[in-house]
């Protein structure tokens, strides 16, 4: 089926794995939303555009800039058209991921206890200890059920010939589920019929089996376990992911002048007096969550939490000092770390990596600074990152002295040139880059992700960068059943 | 409940009161600007709900555009719509998992309607009379709202405690300064227009003419904003409901702190239920207000000190 609407001209870049367009022709998951498109005229599709926006607007689905003393509400860009994963693909995506979390999980209980794979010489022990979110403190420390990583956002992107790779791991504090249950939402607002034509699992289910397995990480055997969520407050951009998550699973939504610890347990201050608190899902990172033990400027934690979860009398979720196993060098070894733990090969491949804290490699870099892409080894948000092929002589310059200074804490990679799926923009459909973050849980009984994720769009033209806070937006994802 | 939580809804709820009880003060006062401008002076509402000295009052007094201006969109005027509407909205958006979402949603739409450059433009060239039924109607929907939607819990308790000890606190400094400005004693007929605009203010004209047949009297329109307890804004009203919600949280709190307020509300009722027109004038109107707004900031602050002290 050749399409004369509204995508013509759709220009498919060479090289690029196109979601929608196999040499001109629509794939066949895509045939439904194809022909959909294809009926509403441009208006009408202008008019859903504004429909969505306002629907987030009205629904407060915001994060709050703040300048000149006053909040402007921003709405996260969101692409309406969706996103879809086959089955066949989600099979592999949902088996590799659970197998990389299984090993995750497993590392990080061995690097905080036994040490065996640094004993073995398989990840090389000074990557650990010069880590700087390797924490001492978690030493020796028993987690419920040995679940380190409770809540994983791990990002997949699509090369040239369709094969997803690992982009990262995030296994602290991942944010955006929020905007995969809201999306569909919109979704089903703007385009009525359309998900159960569509044969799209649904999303739902998310809040209920985070709740479930807080609920199962109680240290005290109580039949209604305090779970609280702890944020960082109403300034926080993530803000309105916290309300979001508190309301759908009905637990109580705290800052850190709401708790207090009293002879190593924590307590929330409620009108009828203090109240134990059994399970806290922070949204705090590491570093801010107990002034006594790391920042001692920190407002926004609790002073004494860490000697309550030493003591075992408080889970905290994602577990402290999940950062060494997500540290982009650390990353290089998730294969090894697979092999290592459970005897398997990686089912979902890994964006070869190279440490510049290692000289040939850094070498090799250098001689090819321009099929490659440098990032920060601990950064996020898409922020300290060098684009080799895009950047000028200059900026390369300033780069690489940055670099000298301490190797350790960058690795590069070979420009993955992202797949494209279709955007609407300014009233034309155009091709995005785009790539995935599928949210897995993790409880006593196993790995469980829901079918669907946050798929982030560049939406600048040409960008190769999602990150919201480098102008990038959302679509809904659609998981098929069949 | 969180003390932090509960204070935010106090509070949500304290401005949303404060919203309507201006939003509807100045509607009328807007009319009564139009109706007859020699006579007319804005002076008891700013006196009311703003933080003006005489002589600011004095500058802005005559001219309704300035005033509303002021009054409505002023984000500097701690006490404008707009302030009122940003903060409740803020305090409701750090407790969004305590009301409903369509609780949460009439706040939020409240807000980026208060931000809308057309609202401003109407307000100072079209008609402001449309703009102020248009946020009234807004504000409307937030009581329909909360009425509808909101569970029968600790939650909707403080808003109602917070909501009726602001109206309270309200018609105390209303009746103070338009008797004061009036210059009104309990025995002498007044110029009824006058008395007329002010009941409308206060949503009670129609109550007023089924209740009195002898016209506009000083004394007939204190007897119904202080004791008449089928009138929703009357004080006597006010503290009924407020010791209403107040004994819904006995269960909720040790109960020394809760007898200890309990105590306060129950007292100061009471006192109204024991006044009249006649023990009012034996102590003089302007000096048994003051008490009663003395008491009334005192049960306020007991409640931040027993139930909201998080910090």
């Amino acid at each position: 089926m050749k399409d004369t609407t509204i995508f013509e001209h759709y220009p498919v870049s060479p090289q690029t794995w196109d979601e929608m367009y196999e040499k001109g022709y629509v794939r066949t998951p895509y045939s439904g939303v194809s022909n959909f498109l294809n009926q509403i005229p441009v208006d009408e599709l202008n008019k859903k555009e504004e429909l969505a926006k306002k629907l987030f607007m009205s629904q407060g689905v915001t994060f709050t800039v703040y300048s000149s003393g006053e909040g402007i509400e921003k709405i996260f860009p969101f692409d309406i058209i969706p996103r879809i994963i086959t089955a066949s693909e989600w099979d592999i995506i949902e088996r590799g991921i659970k197998q990389r979390l299984k090993a995750l999980n497993l590392f990080l209980k061995d690097v905080y206890n036994d040490q065996f794979i640094l004993k073995d010489g398989i990840v090389p022990m000074e990557l650990i200890y010069s880590c700087p979110h390797y924490l001492r403190e978690m030493h020796g420390l028993k987690v419920p059920f040995d679940i380190y990583v409770h809540i994983a956002g791990i990002d997949l992107i699509r090369d040239h010939d369709g094969t997803f790779y690992i982009l990262e791991d995030n296994l602290r504090t991942p944010s955006g589920v929020s905007y995969m249950i809201e999306n569909r939402e919109i979704t089903k607002r703007i385009f009525p019929d359309l998900i159960p034509q569509n044969n799209v699992r649904s999303v739902t289910e998310y809040p209920s089996i985070l709740f479930k397995n807080l609920v199962s990480l109680s240290p005290r055997q109580v039949s209604n376990p305090t779970v609280v969520l702890l944020t960082p407050g109403i300034y926080n951009s993530a803000y309105f992911e916290h309300t979001t998550l508190a309301r759908l699973m009905g637990v109580e939504l705290v800052e850190g002048r709401d708790l207090v610890v009293d002879n190593h347990r924590v307590y929330m201050k409620t009108t009828s007096g203090l109240q134990q608190v059994d399970v806290i899902y922070r949204r705090v990172d590491d570093d801010f969550l107990d002034p006594l033990v790391f920042n001692p400027t920190s407002m926004l934690g609790v002073s004494g939490l860490m000697s309550a979860y030493r003591k075992g009398n408080v889970a905290i979720v994602n577990a402290v000092g999940n950062g060494v196993a997500d540290d982009k060098a650390i990353y290089t070894y998730v294969p090894e770390m697979i092999k290592y733990y459970l005897n398997e090969d990686p089912l979902l491949k890994n964006v070869p990596t190279y440490q510049l804290g290692n000289a040939d490699e850094y070498k090799h870099v250098m001689t090819n600074i321009n099929k490659m892409v440098i990032k920060k080894t601990n950064g996020s948000g898409g922020y300290g990152m060098l684009m080799g092929h895009a950047a000028s002589e200059k900026e390369i310059d300033e780069y690489k002295s940055e670099v000298e200074k301490d190797p350790r804490q960058f690795i590069a990679q070979p420009t993955i040139s992202l797949s494209t799926a279709p955007c609407y923009i300014n009233g034309k459909i155009q091709p995005r880059r785009i790539d995935l973050r599928p949210f897995a849980l993790c409880g006593p009984k196993g790995i469980e992700i829901v079918p669907g994720g946050l798929t982030r769009v560049a939406l600048r033209e040409g960008s190769l960068v999602v990150n919201s806070s480098q102008g990038g937006g959302s679509k809904d994802t659609w998981v098929l059943s069949v | 409940m969180l003390s932090r939580v509960a204070d935010s809804l106090y509070w949500m709820s304290r401005y949303m009161e404060r919203t309507d009880g201006i939003l509807r003060m100045l509607k009328i006062n807007y009319a009564s600007s139009q109706d007859d401008i020699t006579k007319f002076t804005w002076r008891p509402v700013l006196q009311v709900f703003s933080y003006l000295d005489e002589d600011q009052i004095e500058v802005m007094n005559r001219s309704s555009k300035t005033v509303l201006k002021y009054m409505v969109v002023d984000k500097d005027n701690p006490n404008s719509v707009m302030t009122m509407i940003t903060k409740s909205r803020e305090n409701a958006r750090s407790v969004q998992d305590h009301i409903t979402k369509d609780l949460w949603q009439c706040l939020n739409e409240f807000y980026h309607l208060m931000r809308d450059e057309r609202l401003y433009r109407s307000l100072m060239v079209e008609d402001p009379v449309t703009v102020l039924d248009t946020l009234i109607k807004q504000g409307l929907l937030y009581y329909g709202t909360t009425e509808v939607t909101m569970a029968r819990g600790e939650s909707l308790c403080f808003m109602n405690i917070g909501k009726y000890l602001e109206r309270a606190i309200q018609t105390v400094d209303i009746l103070d300064v338009k008797f004061r400005d009036l210059s009104a004693d309990l025995e002498t007929p007044m110029d009824t227009t006058s008395w007329k605009y002010f009941l409308q203010s206060i949503s009670g004209y129609e109550v007023y003419l089924r209740s009195y047949r002898s016209g506009f009297e000083a004394r007939n329109i204190l007897d119904q904003t202080l004791f008449n307890v089928n009138f929703p804004r009357s004080l006597q009203y006010s503290l009924i409901l407020m010791q209403r919600y107040f004994e819904r949280l006995k269960n909720q709190q040790s109960l020394s702190s809760h007898e200890e307020v309990n105590f306060m509300i129950g007292k100061l009722k009471s006192r109204i239920q024991y006044s009249n027109l006649q023990t009012i004038a034996d102590v003089g109107l302007h000096t048994f207000l003051n008490e009663i707004n003395r008491d009334l900031y005192a049960i306020g602050n007991a409640l931040s000190q027993k139930y909201f002290a998080y910090s």
